[in-house]
């Protein structure tokens, strides 16, 4: 993958609470932003093909089924559409395959789409319903109906957390605190509010040891990204960003079946193969975007993608490693906790910070690069067993 | 509940693979860890200690709140997920308490119980 | 001779103080009672009773040859139960599978069913376990005295720790406690006094005489004699019309379990296996809708041996958390959220 693919436009719109806006309204406001991003312009029928991630597919209010559905919308009907669907996983998965379209030779432009309607249900539904799969029905058998959804499962892991590597809720808690602050600079995310520690700890809670400020909202967004060609980049935009490594890494989706409750193994097999496609190690990154759906899981991230050995990044955290202006800024968009988790859509717009930050276009919380590489991550699905790492960099 | 479950659901019947020594639940063809057809039927032991677990106060609209799944290492080996049952307070429980599967009524389908394990703490701890 | 090879009862941790379900109704009931928890039931009650009967009785559930539930109180008008409990033992399906319900003579007839098949020589052990959740309603005099609970006995040819002698039932017309498809509460036909004389009494004392007569017996030779406790004095009405000295009946449960229809004698007869000798005598009657079964046991040695495997009924009675009538009702689901 390293040195075929690059990405010349990315789009996306203000997370939030967006009652007022449609999925389709969604879908096309992202679309739109996404090809005036492309600096010195593209015609859309140059894109070739497309992939459409979708996650609810309508189970939790509005949704949409198949590539064609991409297509209408975005008025191409001349290419082939795919759309899929691995959990939260699902943005940053999106992009692969648009990348594995170009790198392959197949295509020369292809477009990368996510979008998410979380809110046409009231919260508490589409809580669940972004829970085990549809976890209200009763399934196949017993295991799967007690809802062990999102909020359960990290649950499950940030109470082994402080069993094993004596973290505590309040090391949870600084990650809000920590994400909040960035989301406050960054005017696409869903929050844009300080919180402390205590105002976190006093919180209702959700699912003990977890929060209500622990988790991130259920937000509904929308984000794009168009790769295209590594050699035929400059012809679109003079600030190119180059793909060096793109992977999914896959777990268990039995919670049972898992081996350990202070690592997720599919993140763990996602970075692993992904530097190892992009030929870097962690140490060269200089900052990344992961998947902190819960303010215990961005701990996870950080140690299985291998910033830090296990137990150490609570600490590290406490030391301001993570913030801003640090040597590794972690989630400088305020994550999925502050800028919000529109399912599908999520990783493409953890994308469009990696685009905007390498391209030194990210403003107020622009951070410092070195070797100019940043890193995406997204993990989830039953038993957490879906992840999917993509590898930036400004140059080849 | 189909009834093709009947032995997974009534005496815990799963698999264990007879190269990586990983046991699976529910009963397959091919071991979940390593992909080895070399399996033998086994069935899930009714205690164990608790390995992990959460209290969730926004369960799913059949149960009544708060419902604290736990994941329990089973004697022997093998682990399984399952809610607690008989618990006074969320706080009667630790990583490593001991427990065992009990028969309870997990919820109803159109007027038919479906049935399955809970967990409840042992009286010796 | 059949005997029981062994036994496991099971009641439930929650409690309810009966006055909480008799003032709000400008009545009174002392005592308490024991209460499903609200994912427990009939099936649940009867699985852990009958783990704790094979467990006690050694036996391996392949030698089964039939397991018969008795209750008044099943989930179901149509549907057995008894093959849910038979699929976590994993028995075959050879084996012989059935309710025994409607009245609270079930677990007694699902015994003499058992007894009858060994007779015949179509089974040589079998499996009756007896639970009753029985319905209740708010106001009612059932709401504060009816209880929960399961029994279940292992009944053989061999290793019996007690032996069933002999069994006479005795059976008329009598309409006293009935609970009808369409209502979803049991209901008292007439009052206490009739009830107890014409009812509970008289069949009691009637199928105890047939029993006495036909193994040609004085009810002195007892040591113990167990008839249900729809509370706790009742019992002394058969006692002293049969001759029997009060201090030979079972202890008191129905103040502290309350009224446990179908396997309330047989959850008292396992209270009294739990710490009688070898060679006791034992005089057991069931009653209910107008019937009654008399049986005469007697203990044998292996009930000493045996003990080490038993979870004795003291256990569960010592086990216990108390709710609040709310709480109960709750749980019975007669008191429910609006559902939007």
């Amino acid at each position: 993958m390293r040195g075929k693919v690059a990405v010349i436009g990315v789009g996306m719109i203000k997370y939030g609470e967006l009652f007022d806006k449609s999925l389709e309204d969604m879908v096309q406001e992202a679309y739109s932003n996404c090809l005036k991003d492309v600096r010195k312009g593209i015609d859309p029928k140059e894109i070739k093909a497309a992939w459409f991630g979708q996650w609810s597919g309508g189970f939790i209010g509005q949704g949409l089924q198949s590539g064609n559905s991409l297509a209408s919308l975005i008025g191409n009907l001349d290419i082939p559409v795919t759309r899929l669907e691995n959990a939260c996983a699902t943005g940053g998965d999106t992009f692969r395959h648009a990348c594995l379209g170009v790198a392959s030779g197949a295509y020369d432009v292809a477009l990368a789409l996510g979008a998410e309607k979380m809110r046409d249900k009231p919260s508490a539904e589409s809580l669940g319903g972004a829970g085990g799969g549809g976890g209200a029905e009763v399934g196949i058998h017993p295991a799967w109906a007690i809802g062990q959804g999102g909020p359960a499962i990290q649950a499950f892991h940030a109470t082994r957390q402080m069993y094993e590597l004596g973290y505590t809720m309040e090391d949870y808690a600084r990650v809000a605190v920590k994400n909040h602050h960035n989301g406050t600079l960054c005017p696409y995310a869903h929050y844009q509010f300080e919180v402390t520690v205590e105002r976190v700890l006093g919180s209702y809670i959700v699912c003990w040891p977890l929060h209500l400020l622990d988790c991130c909202p259920q937000t509904d967004g929308a984000a794009a990204a168009i790769v295209c060609r590594a050699d035929l980049a400059k012809r679109y935009t003079d600030k190119p960003v180059y793909v060096l490594g793109s992977n999914t890494g896959i777990d268990h989706c039995q919670l049972w079946d898992r081996k350990s409750f202070v690592e997720q193994q599919s993140t763990i097999r996602a970075a692993r193969g992904a530097f190892e496609m992009a030929g870097i190690k962690p140490a060269d990154v200089d900052f990344a975007e992961l998947h902190d759906c819960f303010t215990n899981t961005e701990l996870l991230n950080i140690e299985d993608v291998g910033f830090c050995g296990k137990g150490k990044a609570a600490k590290m955290l406490q030391d301001g490693e993570f913030d801003m202006h640090s040597r590794l800024p972690i989630n400088p968009s305020g994550g999925l906790k502050a800028h919000g988790h529109p399912i599908a859509a999520t990783g493409l717009g953890q994308i469009f910070e990696l685009v905007m930050q390498l391209r030194e276009e990210a403003e107020k919380r622009q951070v410092k690069l070195k070797n100019g590489i940043g890193l995406q991550h997204n993990v989830g699905g039953p038993a957490f067993g879906v992840s999917a790492v993509n590898i930036l960099s400004r140059s080849m | 509940m189909f009834w093709r479950f009947n032995p997974e659901v009534y005496r815990l019947v799963g698999i264990k693979c007879k190269d990586c020594g990983h046991i699976s639940y529910p009963r397959g063809m091919i071991c979940h860890e390593c992909g080895s057809q070399n399996i033998e039927e086994y069935t899930l032991p009714k205690r164990g200690t608790i390995h992990t677990f959460c209290v969730n106060w926004a369960p799913p609209p059949q149960f009544e709140p708060p419902i604290t799944p736990v994941i329990v290492d089973l004697e022997g080996g093998g682990r399984y997920l399952g809610l607690m049952t008989e618990t006074a307070t969320p706080e009667d429980v630790k990583v490593g308490s001991k427990v065992e599967m009990v028969l309870r009524r997990l919820t109803r389908d159109r007027g038919l119980n479906i049935y399955g394990y809970k967990f409840r703490l042992t009286e010796e701890q | 001779m059949s005997g029981i090879i062994g036994y496991g009862v099971y009641i439930p941790r929650y409690r309810l103080e009966q006055q909480e379900a008799a003032i709000p109704w400008g009545s009174w009931s002392p005592g308490e009672k024991s209460v499903c928890g609200a994912d427990e039931d009939v099936v649940t009650m009867a699985a852990e009773a009958m783990d704790n009967a094979i467990r006690h009785s050694g036996v391996n559930p392949e030698e089964i040859g039939a397991i018969y539930i008795g209750t008044a109180s099943s989930p179901y008008i149509e549907q057995y139960v008894a093959p849910i409990l038979a699929e976590t033992l994993g028995l075959h399906p050879g084996t012989t599978m059935m309710d025994y319900s409607g009245s609270l003579n079930s677990m007694a007839n699902a015994i003499l069913g058992c007894l009858d098949a060994i007779a015949a020589k179509r089974i040589r052990c079998g499996i009756v376990i007896g639970a009753e959740n029985r319905p209740t309603a708010p106001g009612t005099e059932g709401d504060a005295s009816l209880g929960a609970g399961a029994v279940a006995m292992v009944i053989g040819k061999e290793g019996a720790i007690a032996e069933i002698e002999a069994v006479h039932t005795y059976s008329t017309l009598f309409l006293d406690r009935w609970h009808s498809a369409k209502d979803a509460w049991v209901s008292n036909f007439f009052d206490y006094r009739f009830d107890r004389e014409y009812g509970y009494q008289s069949h009691i004392v009637e199928a105890c005489k047939g029993l006495l007569d036909e193994l040609g017996r004085a009810a002195g030779e007892y040591d113990y004699a167990v008839f249900p406790q729809l509370d706790d004095r009742i019992p002394g009405l058969p006692a002293k019309a049969l001759g029997i000295h009060s201090e030979r009946l079972a202890p008191a449960i129905s103040s502290i379990l309350g009224d446990l229809g179908s396997c309330s004698a047989f959850i008292s007869l396992a209270g009294i296996l739990d710490r009688a000798k070898p060679g006791q005598r034992i005089l057991l009657a069931s009653y209910g809708s107008g019937a009654s079964n008399a049986m005469s046991l007697i203990t044998r040695g292996q009930i000493s041996k045996k003990r080490r495997n038993l979870t004795p009924l003291k256990r569960y009675i010592d086990r216990k958390q108390y709710l609040t009538y709310t709480s109960y009702l709750r749980i019975r689901e007669q008191l429910a959220r609006a559902p939007y």
